[in-house]
């Protein structure tokens, strides 16, 4: 049992990045990014480069990749997003479903179809009363919480933080009150892209990586970020440690096959009691 | 080339059916449904097992899905009707995979990723295959037609009008005394038997379905037609299938000019080539192509 | 628009068409190419093995073309992508029968593929050439138009438990990808481990592909600590499940398709592959039509199999021309006849497009081996005859041959 939580756990890690750059990107551009898929395997193929081809070390790799993701991510709203700014939301999810496409091409043109990996060796695990875990996964762990750390102190501390959090709460009155939007705005593409990177690297490291890497994890993270209440950083990690412990469950005392389906049937019941996810605030229709 | 455009013509009254679907539930009442696939797997699966296994005849085939269309369409809108724009999304995504899950799990009855082969094909003896291409296509094009026409009834219609004051303001309907619940279930179910209509055409057309025929892909696809098209707006979309299914296509052809790359890259090329077209479509006609119609007589509301 | 493009692709044809008379004074004039066409998953589930499969195709028609095309005539290879997705391949496989008038589509991957375009290509009487396992493809196949590359896989399943078995593992679990090329592969496996004496400690069941995690998976599999597990999948899930059972610590024999453990993958799971047990239906690696594979597609020989689909490849364009040839005409129902001739002999052994030209060329008969296999097929159905299973065990990063069986399909 003990083991089953931390194997949530885990996954839960790998989806907080992505499930956090979700929702801060919900929150202020009032719209679901379907491209955060293709962000996380650009963040994942970034790291790689940094990785195999220059030849540095993981860890400055990581950082690397981190970066040029939020670049690029910053870059797909100037040349995509910032001319539609005024559109529907439904209207901006066809767009970012047709950006996806176009980025994890793009991907593939480059670099191909194969299956990759960073360059770390596998572990074996140690097993303490009862636990087992590698070093790989308290990494995987540690850094999914350092990035939800450093996005908490980002909004309760900096000014930055508190002026996305008025932009978030309301545009227009932002707006009114002198705050600049435009900042505002592409400080969250370039923190959501850098947060993607991360989870690029969290996967990369997890699972393998080829240029479907983010559109097989876009669902999860789309899970729990609805689960954990949109526009909510917290949330969205419990979220993503929810939807990974209830993949496990399923996978363990159900049937596998219907894993992914399972995670959405709870997703609907517990959206059909409490509309605003686990830890939103209800929202108040204007 | 003319026995492919009458295919390809087939493959675009598919996607018409099922945008005209779209545009009842999104379009003119402002429901999402991303669980197309799952709608149009449906159809297919109803009709493909009960003409195959249970020897019933090409329409009775079609009926049977419509009804199914309509049973689960109406009780996913009754379970989900409340949530929000984006919730929805995810929770009729999920139906889809859940159908899909369950045609690739349950053998005994889909015959699981195997997949299901159907030969039966209304008057199948009677055309050569060009004639046969034709019929049937004829058949795809009424159904198509018949679907245009019952939207354009209610779109002119006093109840299309309500539909309408609740995807501008479900609330403010309300106050006026239209009953948002149940126009929200009828149009959801009647979009959802368009869309098994549509699936049970499909399966008797390629004659051999498999889950794989069922990926979230095509809710993209009619997605895309939609808002290309102009939401809203049933001649608009009927562009929009076309259009999407010309970038689909069309750029196949090129392929034959970039012959000098490999496979993979071309490939990759003309994927991006396609999401690129759709975001200019989105950025520079915003509306759709046609935009929606506005009413000139006085409002009802 | 469409008559637009359709007369700028006519042009475009007929200069290229001039062009290449001018340049290989053997075509004879005015003769109109031979469209053969080329359906491959170069994106989706199979894009690790498309690009392969279909650069083989085009290697093996330029061969032919440079040395005068077959029958006097230009091959026009048509390239398109399926996607692994039956409902788009479909509509590729339309444009290649109605638009390329093609006398065949090559290099269907996926069983759902295969199948999918099936009743189009049997309504147009056009071939089709394969790898997919399904036991239905020969079932539908009514024409006998089908030529499947590779063997159905419940014979994958007996082979590799037999050679289980002659290791002496007694207790296996077995999970594979939720598809149907493992699905009969499984059934077939688990009775004859257990018609052999040994121990299927699961109820054996499926995962599907493109998973967030395969943690629970993997725990359940590994749960009874069996002697060996058995994995039938494909690369990429293998690779995330691999990582996985090595995590969580699974000393036991871990028992797979070769199809899933490549140069890729051995790159990327490094020394942690060593021990990794796995079989696959090939040629032996020294056989000369291999070794020919290997030159024309500017390849190392490593000593481990590469190309597991690209082999196939190779060998379905090689057969389709070098069967014209021999039926002196692309008319589809000789062009069948003479498939299972050159591919079953008797005659002239020749492994590569080049020799099997010339063979015919100079009146003689010949039989066809190729570099996935000997490709002999059953008459009337397209299903080969039998293939040679090798296990292979990964030891320092290398394939070692541990056992070779014949199987017979």
């Amino acid at each position: 049992m003990l083991q089953v939580l931390f194997n949530g756990l885990v996954t839960g890690a790998i989806l907080a990045p992505g499930a956090i750059g979700f929702t801060l990107m919900f929150g202020i551009l009032r719209f679901p990014n379907f491209a955060i898929g293709a962000y996380i395997t650009i963040g994942a193929f970034a790291i790689l480069f940094f990785d195999q081809v220059a030849g540095w070390h993981i860890a400055l790799a990581m950082l690397g990749g981190i970066a040029v993701t939020a670049l690029v991510v910053w870059l797909t709203d100037l040349v995509v997003f910032r001319p539609m700014r005024q559109f529907p939301p439904i209207s901006l999810l066809v767009v970012s479903i047709a950006l996806s496409l176009i980025l994890e091409n793009v991907i593939r043109f480059i670099a191909g179809n194969d299956v990759r990996g960073f360059d770390i060796p596998l572990t074996r695990p140690v097993k303490l009363s009862g636990l087992m875990f590698t070093s790989e996964q308290l990494y995987l762990i540690a850094l999914a919480v350092a990035a939800m750390f450093a996005m908490h102190a980002i909004l309760k501390f900096t000014k930055l933080g508190k002026a996305m959090r008025a932009t978030a709460d309301n545009f227009t009155l932002a707006e009114v009150r002198g705050i600049d939007t435009d900042k505002v705005i592409a400080a969250t593409w370039l923190i959501g892209g850098a947060l993607a990177g991360l989870a690029g690297f969290l996967a990369g490291l997890d699972l393998v990586i080829e240029p479907l890497i983010g559109w097989h994890l876009t669902i999860p993270v789309f899970a729990a970020a609805i689960l954990g209440g949109i526009g909510s950083p917290y949330g969205a990690m419990a979220g993503a440690v929810l939807v990974g412990l209830a993949e496990e469950m399923t996978a363990l005392w159900f049937d596998p096959a219907y894993k992914v389906g399972v995670g959405f049937v709870i997703i609907a019941v517990l959206l059909l009691f409490r509309p605003q996810g686990l830890f939103g605030q209800p929202e108040i229709k204007k | 080339m003319l026995s492919y455009l009458i295919s390809m013509t087939t493959f675009v009254g598919f996607f018409m059916i099922l945008a005209l679907a779209l545009n009842l539930q999104w379009g003119m009442t402002g429901m999402v449904n991303f669980g197309i696939a799952g709608f149009y797997a449906l159809g297919a699966y109803t009709s493909g097992l009960l003409t195959v296994e249970a020897g019933w005849p090409f329409l009775f085939g079609v009926a049977a899905a419509a009804v199914v269309g309509l049973v689960f369409g109406v009780a996913l809108s009754y379970l989900s009707v409340r949530l929000r724009d984006d919730f929805l999304a995810i929770v009729t995504l999920g139906f889809a995979e859940l159908v899909r899950l369950f045609a690739l799990n349950e053998d005994w009855l889909t015959r699981g990723p195997r997949g299901l082969p159907i030969d039966v094909r209304p008057l199948s003896g009677v055309f050569d295959r060009d004639g046969y291409a034709i019929f049937y296509l004829g058949i795809v094009a009424s159904a198509v037609l018949i679907a245009f026409l019952v939207n354009e009834r209610i779109r002119r219609s006093p109840y299309g009008r309500a539909a309408k004051a609740i995807r501008e303001d479900d609330v403010v309907a309300e106050v006026l005394g239209k009953n948002v619940l149940r126009i929200r279930i009828q149009i959801f179910g009647l979009g959802a038997l368009y869309m098994a209509v549509a699936g049970a055409l499909y399966a008797h057309y390629t004659q051999n379905i498999s889950p794989d025929h069922f990926t979230p892909v095509v809710a993209i696809f009619i997605w895309m037609s939609v808002i290309a098209g102009g939401a809203g707006n049933n001649k608009g979309l009927l562009l929009g299938a076309g259009l999407v299914m010309m970038f689909l296509e069309g750029s196949r052809f090129l392929g034959e000019f970039i012959s000098f790359m490999d496979a993979e890259k071309a490939s990759a090329i003309r994927i991006i080539l396609i999401g690129v077209l759709l975001i200019l479509v989105i950025r520079f006609r915003p509306q759709g192509l046609m935009p929606e119609e506005r009413f000139k007589g006085p409002s009802e509301i | 628009m469409k008559s637009a493009i359709s007369r700028r692709r006519l042009l475009g044809t007929s200069a290229a068409l001039t062009f290449t008379t001018a340049l290989l004074p053997r075509l004879a004039l005015g003769s109109a190419p031979i469209s053969v066409g080329s359906l491959t998953p170069n994106t989706g589930g199979g894009g690790p093995f498309g690009p392969n499969i279909t650069a083989a195709h085009k290697l093996v028609a330029e061969m032919a073309n440079a040395k005068g095309g077959v029958l006097g005539r230009e091959i026009a290879l048509h390239q398109e992508n399926s996607e692994t997705n039956p409902e788009t391949a479909i509509r590729a496989a339309r444009k290649l029968v109605d638009v390329n008038k093609v006398i065949g589509v090559l290099g269907t991957w996926s069983s759902s593929v295969t199948l999918g375009i099936m009743p189009l290509c049997q309504e147009a009487n056009v071939i089709q050439m394969c790898t997919s396992s399904s036991a239905n493809i020969p079932l539908k196949d009514k024409k006998g138009l089908v030529f499947n590359f590779m063997v159905l896989s419940p014979i994958w399943g007996d082979a590799l438990a037999d050679l289980a078995l002659r290791r002496g593992y007694k207790t296996y679990s077995v999970m594979a990808l939720n598809n149907d090329f493992t699905k009969s592969m499984v059934d077939t496996f688990v009775d004859k481990v257990k018609a052999g004496g040994a121990k299927v400690s699961n109820d054996p069941f499926y995962y599907n592909g493109g998973q967030s995690s395969y943690r629970a998976e993997v725990s359940k599999l590994i749960a009874d600590e069996p002697e060996a597990v058995f994995i039938p999948s494909y690369v990429t899930d293998f690779t995330s499940v691999y990582k996985e059972l090595f995590r969580q610590g699974y000393e036991g024999k871990v028992i797979t398709v070769s199809i899933s453990t490549g140069s890729k993958f051995k790159k990327v799971v490094g020394a942690a592959a060593d021990g990794i047990l796995h079989g696959l239906p090939a040629p032996s690696l020294a056989s000369a039509a291999y070794k020919d594979y290997l030159k024309f597609a500017g390849l190392k020989d490593t000593g481990a199999i590469q190309h597991p689909f690209g082999t196939a490849g190779h060998d379905q364009m090689s057969v389709l021309l070098l069967a014209m040839a021999s039926a002196g005409t692309d008319d589809v129902a000789k062009v069948r006849e003479h498939i299972h001739k050159i591919s079953n002999g008797p005659g002239t052994a020749v492994t590569n497009v080049l020799d099997g030209l010339a063979a015919l060329e100079a009146g003689e008969e010949i039989n066809f081996s190729g570099a996935s296999s000997d490709v002999d097929f059953k008459s009337p159905s397209g299903v080969l005859k039998s293939r040679d299973f090798v296990l292979w065990e990964i030891k320092d990063g290398k394939d070692v041959v541990i056992e070779t069986i014949a199987s017979a399909s």
